[in-house]
């Protein structure tokens, strides 16, 4: 990627946004960043073109590409797989990279999982 | 529970106990309270289907769900796809109109007959208004609207939790094969609460002001405080959203379910 991955402008907005919903940075944000980054080599995309790619400018606003999205749903679903871990801890992967997605307005939903 | 009571504790609950399972009578009450909804000309074009989350094979729940309401249908343990059955009206053809001129729901008093059912209302009126489509739904709509919500307060009332979704139309005529002039409306999933009853507090309204007015456009309706305090103590109007503890409560059930953050 070039650059260290907290310095991408989604990744700034994702850290932003989720102070903001929860009133406090979370505590492991470093260990949410280490795979971020492993989902983007995974995606071999970084972070801000993730973002781009999921969404369009329209004379009316910015549209999602739904073709991209459910893309990057499937490839979360399948990094999700290869996580690592017990069910529990790889469904807690695969939502930290939705969680990546859905603060930076591309709507998202997982399974459920429990 | 008392009717300002059901009315200030309804609000859309996204958060059900996917395992517990809905008591059939409960469901059977829901639809009863729809069909006791007032209706123009007694059409009554609002249709039910009830699906047991469960019982619905595993492809067509996959199918039916949308980008925004995929997590409630895994969530709810039944779901009702409401839809608007455009055929009733020359299938009765101003017959239940008759028959509520015959009980003296509409009688004479009013101008109504048989006659003038007969000869002007169904030929003059609905049968035209049926073959433009758009004029068309914009009558039965609501009246199917209203039954809905019917529907939905009496969830609350048993105790349930409910929410009101828009579901792809092309997909549940297909996957229930409806007839071809059922029009898809809403689904409303129906389960026992995960979140607590409050769910956040009532949700935010825009100013009583600003919707209703008196006599004239532009004249704000006065919203009397006094009114307000007893709407308060009958527990219509409730605490606002959000209530202390709305973060911590979503976290849980994010932790609960498995949930992105």
């Amino acid at each position: 990627m070039g650059k260290s991955i907290a310095a991408f402008a989604s990744v700034e907005s994702w850290r932003r946004a989720l102070a903001e919903q929860w009133g406090e940075e979370p505590a492991d944000f470093e260990r949410r960043l280490e795979l971020l980054e492993r989902f983007c080599a995974f995606a071999g995309r970084d972070p801000d073109a993730m973002i781009a790619e999921c969404t369009r400018e329209v004379e009316s606003g910015k549209r999602i590409r739904i073709k991209a999205r459910r893309l990057y749903s499937e490839k979360i679903a399948e990094f999700q797989e290869s996580a690592g871990g017990d069910a529990r801890a790889r469904a807690r992967a695969g939502n930290i990279i939705r969680s990546f997605f859905i603060h930076n307005g591309i709507f998202m939903q997982a399974g459920l999982s429990q | 529970m008392e009717f300002k009571e059901v009315v200030g504790r309804r609000r859309s609950i996204r958060f059900f106990d996917p395992d517990k399972p809905v008591e059939r009578e409960k469901i059977q009450t829901i639809l009863e309270t729809a069909r006791l909804a007032s209706c123009a000309v007694n059409a009554h074009w609002l249709r039910a289907i009830v699906v047991q989350r469960d019982e619905l094979p595993k492809e067509k729940l996959k199918q039916l769900k949308t980008p925004v309401a995929a997590l409630t249908l895994d969530l709810a343990p039944v779901h009702i796809y409401f839809f608007c059955d455009l055929g009733t009206v020359n299938r009765i053809k101003g017959s239940r109109l008759k028959e509520q001129v015959d009980v003296g729901a509409m009688a004479p008093t009013h101008g109504w007959s048989h006659k003038f059912v007969d000869e002007f209302v169904y030929p003059q009126l609905l049968e035209p208004m049926t073959k433009n489509r758009e004029g068309y739904l914009a009558v039965a709509m609501p009246d199917c609207g209203g039954a809905a919500h019917m529907a939905l307060l009496a969830a609350f009332d048993e105790g349930l939790g409910a929410c009101l979704n828009t579901p792809n139309p092309a997909l549940t005529t297909k996957v229930f094969g409806v007839p071809q002039d059922w029009v898809s409306l809403w689904v409303m999933l129906v389960g026992y609460p995960s979140e607590s009853w409050e769910a956040g507090g009532q949700r935010p309204r825009p100013p009583f002001e600003e919707l209703y007015f008196e006599g004239e456009y532009g004249r704000p309706f006065r919203r009397d405080p006094a009114v307000v305090e007893r709407l308060k103590a009958a527990k219509m109007i409730q605490d606002p959203a959000p209530l202390s503890g709305r973060r911590e409560e979503i976290r849980r059930l994010a932790e609960q379910y498995g949930l992105p953050e």
